[in-house]
């Protein structure tokens, strides 16, 4: 719904890359937690363990930028004005694509296409910026992304057959009987 | 004087509390919009509250960090009401579902568009009674069969809360969807920031009991015209638009909240019963 599509390309400064960067792995991490708890709550133990590791690694993500951004003025965007052409941020999962019946195999689909979707924006921001240190600290980034998509890749080619299969519900709701 | 630096972040307003709503369920979003407008509009948690009734979408409050009353099924509205009454200080939001604000709470919802207090009301609709597992909802489309209890449909035509929110009074009129929860916060913040009754209707689907709601992120589009500050023009774009025209402010109003004024008590008993003696 967003109207202006800008991939990034807007983001030319230091501190603007990093208030960026601040908000999307913020909300990366929020939504990875918000995920495992809805799966921990419904008893999805094995798909909660996938989102509750991204957190993790997301969190740690965040330490690192913290420690960057600590003597940094970063200019306030509102949620609306980030430059992406996402409604959130590019790594942040939609809320509305998970479901309770979510196999493995489907969350680590899911959360590698967010992972890729991160990594393209700083690619962007680096393959846009006019400025050496945000080109540098973009690819930086990217490079950091690039770590987890891979990670998740090595738990997609362990996926096995179970993983593939979406959870059954012994119980289910009367109209979907 | 001492400068009060308040930096708010969305996370600030959620409480410890984990929701226990269906994975994939829309409320989950306006649960962060709301969070991320309360940020923006930079409002301590200490001076903001949310009200609200009954259902799945009516727990709001205990997963937030402000002011909370979780009340009766329907009544969100009269004791919000109350509420910034009497503590006009407050930003008061009212949260609930289409059954809770349209069907046990429908009068209330016309009568507080007509007292025009200053509160804003989110109103999740599903077009289902989710908490009770799945029966049609005022929203509810006349031929839904999902349900044991209606196994032919209501065959009753749906009540149309924004037609029936801007005929009543309501001040501020928008529709968004729970797919885009940064649009979603940015219409709260505007109707928190406008006076009066604001009405702001959420397309938020059951997954469970409508799991065909689904499809509702690919049928919302963002709404062509801009807000008209005119009741009559506005009626008119509600009445022939489909329902899944959002993300933009349909009605804004400029007629003033109600506030009441009280005179000044000493708060003794033979006061208060020379004011109601007859």
């Amino acid at each position: 719904m967003k109207e202006t599509q800008t991939d990034g390309t807007e983001v030319q400064t230091v501190p603007q890359l990093l208030a960026h960067a601040l908000a999307l792995e913020t909300e990366a991490s929020e939504r990875y937690g918000e995920l495992a708890d809805q799966m921990e709550i419904h008893r999805k133990t094995a798909v909660a363990a996938i989102f509750r590791r991204l957190e993790v690694a997301e969190k740690q993500h965040l330490a690192g930028l913290a420690a960057l951004c600590k003597d940094v003025e970063l200019p306030h965007y509102a949620p609306w004005d980030f430059k992406w052409s996402s409604n959130e941020g590019p790594e942040t999962i939609d809320i509305g694509r998970v479901s309770y019946q979510l196999s493995v195999r489907e969350a680590v689909l899911l959360a590698l296409e967010h992972e890729r979707r991160a990594t393209q924006f700083y690619v962007d921001v680096a393959a846009a910026a006019k400025a050496p240190d945000v080109i540098a600290l973009a690819r930086q980034f990217a490079d950091e992304e690039r770590e987890h998509s891979g990670w998740l890749q090595n738990c997609l080619a362990e996926c096995g057959a179970d993983d593939s299969k979406a959870s059954e519900d012994p119980d289910p709701p009367l109209c979907q009987e | 004087m001492e400068t009060v630096v308040r930096n708010y972040k969305a996370k600030d307003y959620k409480s410890e509390v984990k929701p226990i709503w269906c994975p994939g369920c829309g409320d989950y979003t306006v649960l962060n919009a709301v969070t991320r407008a309360l940020a923006e509009l930079a409002l301590p948690p200490h001076e903001v509250a949310i009200v609200s009734g009954i259902g799945c979408s009516s727990r709001i409050p205990a997963y937030t960090n402000v002011y909370g009353f979780h009340g009766v099924h329907g009544r969100a509205l009269p004791v919000a009401t109350g509420l910034k009454l009497a503590r006009p200080d407050l930003t008061v939001l009212v949260t609930g579902g289409d059954g809770d604000g349209f069907s046990i709470g429908g009068n209330h919802f016309m009568h507080a568009c007509r007292r025009n207090v200053d509160l804003t009301y989110i109103v999740m609709d599903n077009q289902v009674y989710g908490m009770t597992k799945g029966q049609a909802s005022p929203t509810t489309a006349p031929d839904w069969e999902g349900s044991k209890l209606t196994p032919q449909g209501t065959g009753i035509n749906p009540f149309q809360p924004l037609v029936i929110g801007l005929a009543s009074g309501a001040n501020f009129i928008a529709r968004v969807s729970s797919s885009d929860p940064v649009n979603m916060a940015q219409i709260i913040v505007q109707a928190v920031r406008h006076p009066g009754f604001s009405l702001v209707q959420v397309l938020s689907p059951c997954v469970t009991f409508r799991p065909e709601q689904s499809v509702w992120r690919d049928y919302v589009r963002t709404a062509e015209v801009d807000y008209t500050d005119d009741a009559a023009r506005a009626a008119r774009r509600l009445m022939t638009d489909d329902g899944f025209n959002v993300g933009k402010v349909l009605f804004k109003g400029s007629r003033a909240p109600y506030r009441p004024e009280f005179e000044r008590s000493s708060g003794s008993i033979a006061e208060l019963e020379s004011r109601f003696m007859l």
